[in-house]
């Protein structure tokens, strides 16, 4: 075979086009898409997780004594100290604008994993997405029990789930009845979209199971212009203890027309969400001396554990804001994917995948009450033990369960 | 269901619709005026609702001595919005109907992006204002304090502009304009003029109605959406261009709102503002004052 100039140049070419590839190699890169509503009715979420998931990729990629997974040593040294890239897309709280978002994020940003949503409507339409194309999906906030049921193999979840949380306030409850408190009669009070249903109807079955009697069982439009009416079924109800679900604007909302309608409940144990939005307290703090929500985080942790204390710092340089729930799951959301391709020692979803599903952090290692970090068969992680917090004096404290308390709950609230 | 419930929710019911009133007004305004529906007018609230909020967390300008303050300055925004942006709209060569439409989204999208980048997602509310979480309580029936303010600025509000319309001289060039624009230029008038005063107007009434609802309401860059749709409806429900019309639609919307809530389960409050609306639609498509 006689070498021609057409050959050489075609070799040429092709060697040329290669070089990109070579010098990639070098200075690896390991790109992660992150998927959040950064406008519209929610934006302030998404501009905040922004910031915690950037504190996370701080620690991975640079030096940080602490003792949490990749924090010592900088990037993943599994994969030659490649250094994490995060790229950032806009949801905007739609679930079609949510599954759009995440094949260009795989098809052209070239993704490795996702993490997400906040809003669990949309988590529905992005793990759809993920599975189809092999890429691994850690639901970082969302908390509708029907996300981890549906048989997905790529759908991972460290936080608790909506059902886990409200088991928590019914173990609460009981607790206080046996303390002699009159816990008789719920309020349940909740959106209309998953996150609400979702936690509205695990509420019911609960409260069923256990012999309380839900005299008012709410289910509002969210984002409602108005909510006099919905308040004035809970007070006509004037049960023991209002169960909110529900975002920051309706929360406001809700709170607010409580006060023109002159209901006062003796307890609100509240389902997260908009009750773990400064937004919220800021507004209307006046008014929720004593609320209780349920968490997954408390800062109360970084008395026994100084990294929640330094990371919280780095946090609120970036945001302004302490973590909260959010960003605080959002945060664990990051490290456990990042822990996963470490061990995987590969980009490639079904490796990614199968690391995740051997996934065994213990709970020292975060900044989570939580007892470890290890998914079942469905990718729930079913070691995050949840926290009730209750707002007193401007601020969170942990009153629930006993081992992680630090106060007893004041019942009825102010 | 107690008579207590029923009363205390078409009382709710019609605080609220006075309100939709006084928001929807202004956009029948301007249809009235020029056949163009402005669709940043929820825009134009959430611009009101800021700069209520703005005044009283610089100046502790209560919301109330706010509103005409805010008022005023949407007046100006308004007229300057028809004088630097509608105006060309309408003078389109072509598809003048899809010019205006998007020469108005378009604001309210660029206004919407620049509340966000500006003032931040962020939820504010005016915590401590002179009406704000207050409530009178009769006979158990409870009317929340700014809503009722609210309520009563609105009525004043209408009553004014009854006057301004049907006794000034101005408000018969705002007539005869909208009866025929092209015949008043011949008598003198300046049919920019007039119109940029009518984007004024529109514009100053959703400002009024903005200061009040700061007082209850949370305000973030998206607000006005619920609100517009609202306001779209009572529109159509009063008759597009009558201004009595949205006076009478936004008082069946809060109404109907509020006996939808007591009979159906609270998420399809809705329901019955759009079923009406479609009935409407169906046998009165004009609305119920509408005269084209």
């Amino acid at each position: 075979m006689t070498i021609s100039r057409r050959n050489v140049l075609l070799g040429a070419t092709a060697s040329a086009a290669l070089l990109p590839l070579a010098a990639r190699a070098q200075a690896p890169e390991v790109v992660i898409g992150v998927i959040y509503p950064l406008s519209g009715s929610s934006a302030q979420i998404g501009v905040d997780a922004q910031k915690s998931y950037e504190t996370a990729l701080e620690i991975i990629n640079k030096y940080y004594d602490f003792d949490l997974p990749l924090a010592r040593g900088e990037g993943l040294p599994g994969l030659g100290g490649a250094k994490i890239r995060l790229v950032f897309a806009d949801h905007q709280a739609d679930p079609q604008k949510g599954r759009a978002e995440a094949e260009r994020l795989i098809t052209q940003e070239k993704v490795c994993a996702i993490i997400g949503t906040y809003q669990s409507a949309v988590a529905v339409t992005v793990s759809q997405i993920c599975e189809r194309y092999q890429i691994p999906f850690m639901s970082a906030d969302n908390s509708s029990p029907s996300l981890h049921r549906r048989g997905l193999k790529f759908y991972f979840r460290a936080a608790p789930h909506d059902e886990m949380f409200s088991a928590a306030m019914f173990d609460f409850f009981d607790a206080m009845r046996k303390k002699g408190t009159r816990i008789d009669t719920l309020s349940l009070f909740h959106e209309d979209t998953i996150f609400g249903t979702d936690s509205g109807n695990a509420q019911l079955k609960l409260a069923n199971e256990r012999g309380y009697k839900v005299v008012a069982d709410i289910k509002y439009r969210a984002n409602s212009p108005s909510l006099s009416a919905e308040v004035q079924q809970l007070k006509a109800g004037n049960a023991d203890v209002l169960m909110p679900s529900s975002y920051t604007t309706d929360g406001i909302l809700l709170i607010k027309t409580m006060a023109e309608l002159g209901y006062k409940p003796s307890a609100i144990v509240a389902q997260d969400a908009g009750f773990s939005e400064k937004a919220l307290y800021d507004a209307v703090g006046d008014k929720l001396e004593g609320v209780i929500s349920r968490g997954s985080f408390s800062l109360d942790l970084a008395a026994k554990r100084p990294m929640v204390g330094k990371i919280n710092a780095m946090y609120k340089e970036k945001s302004g804001k302490d973590l909260n729930d959010f960003s605080s799951r959002q945060f664990m959301a990051l490290i456990v994917m990042a822990e996963a391709i470490n061990r995987a020692k590969s980009t490639d979803g079904d490796k990614i995948r199968e690391a995740l599903v051997a996934t065994n952090i213990p709970g020292e290692s975060t900044i989570m009450p939580w007892k470890r970090v290890k998914f079942d068969e469905m990718g729930q992680n079913n070691d995050a033990d949840p926290v009730l917090l209750q707002y007193i004096g401007g601020k969170f404290v942990t009153i629930f369960p006993p081992q992680a308390a630090v106060a007893e709950a004041t019942w009825p609230m102010k | 269901m107690t008579a207590q419930t029923i009363i205390q929710s078409l009382a709710s019911g019609l605080l609220m619709g006075l309100l939709y009133g006084l928001i929807a007004v202004g956009l029948a305004l301007i249809f009235g005026l020029m056949d163009v529906v402005n669709f940043a007018h929820g825009e134009f609230l959430m611009i009101a609702m800021y700069l209520t909020f703005f005044l009283f967390a610089f100046f502790a300008i209560d919301p109330l001595l706010a509103a005409p303050l805010v008022a005023a300055a949407l007046f100006v925004f308004g007229a300057v919005v028809y004088l630097l942006i509608v105006r060309f709209a309408v003078r389109a060569k072509a598809n003048t109907g899809m010019v205006q439409i998007f020469s108005t989204f378009g604001l309210a999208i660029v206004m919407r992006g620049l509340a966000q980048f500006f003032f931040t997602p962020d939820y504010r509310s005016i915590t401590h204002s002179w009406l704000g979480g207050k409530t009178i309580s009769i006979a158990g029936i409870y009317l929340p304090v700014p809503q009722l303010v609210g309520a009563l600025v609105s009525i004043a509000a209408f009553g004014a502009l009854y006057f301004f319309i049907n006794r000034t001289d101005f408000g018969r060039a705002l007539e005869a304009t909208r009866e025929d624009a092209g015949a008043v230029a011949l008598v003198g008038i300046d049919k920019n003029k007039v119109f940029a005063l009518g984007w004024g107007l529109g514009a100053a009434l959703v400002g009024l109605a903005g200061a009040v609802m700061a007082m209850f309401f949370y305000i973030y860059p998206d607000v006005g959406a619920s609100f517009a749709l609202i306001a779209y409806v009572t529109v159509a429900l009063g008759g597009f261009g009558s201004v009595f019309g949205a006076f009478a639609g936004g008082i069946v919307v809060g109404l109907v709102e509020a006996s939808t809530a007591l009979i159906l389960p609270p998420s399809l409050k809705s329901v019955g503002i759009y079923a009406v609306y479609l009935l409407v639609v169906f046998v009165r498509p004009r609305g119920l004052f509408g005269s084209i």
